[in-house]
């Protein structure tokens, strides 16, 4: 085994070199397909996968037996009431997204800067991403009264010739989220056509290479091909990336829009990106360490990509900080009563905990990866990656449950404790994310062959 | 025997069937294609010289009628089919539209970026005579394959057979129909 911290004697105070291997140098174009397609070509699946899967797929009878409780109950099962309304259910789906974000925000944004590092890292952050989002859409679906109802906001006229109100920040945030899914497919695909091409040559078994044939399309890598692909697939990562943006501003004026204290703040929708940043990208990070060590592709995927995201995260850190001091300025400096009586309640009140050990994990422990000695390791980036997530986890429960716990009027403040069922809905979520994760890694090459092939060729040739 | 597809032949580095190309080309063969593992430069402007392309202006008309598509729906929604009086606004408040075309131009953008892409490449095609050729599976991993179609009015299979091997193909094979 490979030791988990790779330091290099006498570098560990300073950054990697500016002409550092991004794929170790022993790695070849027929090495590096065949490691990857192996993965999804063998007959058995590792050990590992079963313990994970097996575990995964647990948790996701979890979210089964949560959803049967639920429907046949309703939402009065979770601790939400009245004044605080809106619970973990929602806290989780902004929680969800923000993750499901950071796929793209690596994959989409660091194409169009063409960092070499994105090449390897992408299909884990897209995967991530696509496992990512259907937690996120079941979310609100389950904090309906009536979730069979829900089809009710695509904006059809139904039989009773009733329409959504599109005025609505709620409903902006559904078209949101069903396009961003929708287009993350789409991206996925556009992106995935010549490894799935790859597989498919590489299949010796009947079966798989009828599926992955059936799956290339025929993709036959002519230059006709690679040129179509190369200019739509430019293209759509320009799109992807402001819409990304959009996403999770949109589910920051979810907040913004409404009349309660704490959430009615222009700074919201650029708040909610920097957290989607941070978290994101930190399961990013998680979801590599874990591949790369499971999959042994530590010659693919390298110090030097682990380092480019533990600066991505730090980026993200340094920007929620900023968002906080003005979460921080706005109420305290204006004349608002309310608005100052709330956050003194997140800051000291109910909420205390959450909010002050929600900063320290992802504002003030992430600047520990100023230094490259803890962007090298991997046990360090994974635990503060960790905290990260759950940080933002609590960041979401806190300010979501915090505002309307003390609104406006005194008369209506109240408190939220989640119940059994409302931990079920988290652990089923997780159980879902992970059992979507597990299979991807048994039914897509995990590393985008065709772009870390350029990587090899112009290694070379340095 | 009948008509074969066209010659392939197999090269290890991006250089060597870069010269290839360039050489047949200067004979005046035009029905070249290539196939490798990864998008390599300059090749494409070497085989099919000052061709463009018209993806990115469709992507283009396809996210105008996206944008307006979007746009419609809710103004026919708020404005004609239902209107409703939310908070005094004009039915057709144009501001609070806008979010969910925006997202909704995107859709079709990407949409039809994917489909146009395959339109664009005769895909899907699960068939085609490059796959009759063992060595073609090599292409999608870490050969590069140059093929001359029959279809090219100066095809002669010696003249190709020749070139191709004097540009270090490893092998040269003929690709049956």
């Amino acid at each position: 085994m490979t030791s988990l911290i790779d330091l290099p004697s006498g570098m560990s105070l300073v950054d990697l070199p500016s002409e550092a291997p991004v794929v170790e140098p022993d790695v070849t174009m027929r090495s590096l397909s065949e490691e990857v397609s192996n993965r999804v070509l063998r007959p058995g699946a590792p050990l590992w996968w079963w313990i994970g899967f097996g575990f995964s797929f647990l948790l996701l009878l979890v979210l089964f037996v949560q959803l049967g409780w639920l429907f046949v109950n309703g939402i009065g099962s979770w601790g939400v009431n009245i004044p605080v309304a809106w619970g973990l259910a929602i806290a989780e789906y902004v929680w969800w997204i923000a993750l499901a974000s950071g796929g793209t925000i690596v994959s989409a944004l660091f194409f169009l800067t063409r960092s070499p590092w994105r090449s390897a890292t992408n299909r884990i952050a897209e995967t991530m991403l696509l496992s990512a989002a259907p937690c996120a859409g079941l979310m609100p679906i389950m904090h309906l009264g009536r979730q069979g109802l829900f089809y009710w906001l695509f904006p059809y006229s139904t039989v009773m010739g009733v329409w959504p109100q599109v005025r609505s920040p709620l409903w902006w945030d559904f078209i949101c989220l069903i396009c961003y899914i929708l287009m993350s497919i789409m991206y996925y695909y556009a992106g995935l056509l010549p490894d799935l091409a790859t597989v498919r040559d590489l299949a010796r078994s009947r079966f798989k290479q009828i599926l992955y044939g059936i799956l290339a399309l025929g993709w036959r890598g002519s230059t006709r091909h690679w040129r179509n692909q190369q200019t739509v697939y430019a293209i759509m990562s320009a799109i992807m990336a402001p819409m990304v943006i959009s996403v999770h501003s949109v589910v920051g004026l979810d907040y913004a829009g409404g009349l309660t204290t704490g959430w009615h703040s222009t700074q919201f929708p650029p708040y909610f990106f920097f957290g989607a940043v941070i978290s994101g990208t930190a399961l990013i990070v998680m979801l590599t360490i874990l591949v790369r060590w499971g999959y042994g592709l530590q010659d693919v995927i390298t110090g030097y990509h682990l380092n480019a995201l533990a600066k991505v995260v730090l980026v993200g850190s340094v920007m929620l900080g900023y968002a906080y001091v003005w979460e921080a300025f706005g109420p305290i400096y204006g004349s608002d009563v309310a608005e100052k009586t709330e956050f003194l309640h997140r800051m000291f009140g109910f909420t205390a905990p959450a909010f002050w050990s929600e900063k320290i994990l992802t504002v003030v422990i992430p600047q520990l990866l100023w230094l490259p000695v803890v962007r090298r390791s991997q046990p360090l980036l994974f635990v503060i990656s960790g905290g990260i997530i759950v940080g933002m986890w609590l960041e979401r429960y806190m300010f979501t449950t915090a505002s309307l716990e003390h609104n406006y009027m005194p008369s209506w403040w109240g408190y939220y404790y989640p119940t059994l069922w409302d931990w079920a809905a988290l652990a089923g979520t997780i159980g879902l994310f992970l059992t979507l994760f597990f299979l991807a890694l048994r039914l897509v090459p995990i590393v985008s062959m065709a772009e870390v092939r350029e990587i090899i060729e112009k290694e070379k040739s340095k | 025997m009948s008509e074969p597809f066209g010659i392939i032949g197999v090269f290890e580095t991006p250089e060597g069937i870069k010269d290839a190309a360039r050489h047949l080309r200067a004979l005046g063969f035009r029905a070249v294609e290539a196939y490798t593992p990864y998008p390599v430069e300059g090749l494409g402007e070497l085989i099919q010289p000052g061709r463009k392309t018209a993806l990115p202006l469709l992507m283009f008309v396809a996210a105008v009628i996206g944008a307006a598509w979007g746009y419609f729906i809710q103004y026919w929604d708020e404005a004609i089919d239902y209107p409703l009086n939310v908070g005094g606004r004009p039915h057709n408040s144009w501001p609070a539209f806008v979010v969910s075309s925006f997202e909704f131009m995107l859709l079709v953008t990407i949409a039809a970026g994917l489909f146009l892409l395959l339109a664009a490449c005769r895909l899907p095609r699960l068939y085609h005579p490059i796959f009759n050729v063992v060595e073609f599976e090599r292409a999608s991993v870490d050969r590069f394959v140059l093929c001359v179609e029959a279809r090219d009015p100066s095809f002669e299979p010696h003249v190709i057979r020749r070139v191709l091997e004097r540009f270090g193909a490893e092998r040269v094979r003929e690709v049956s129909a």
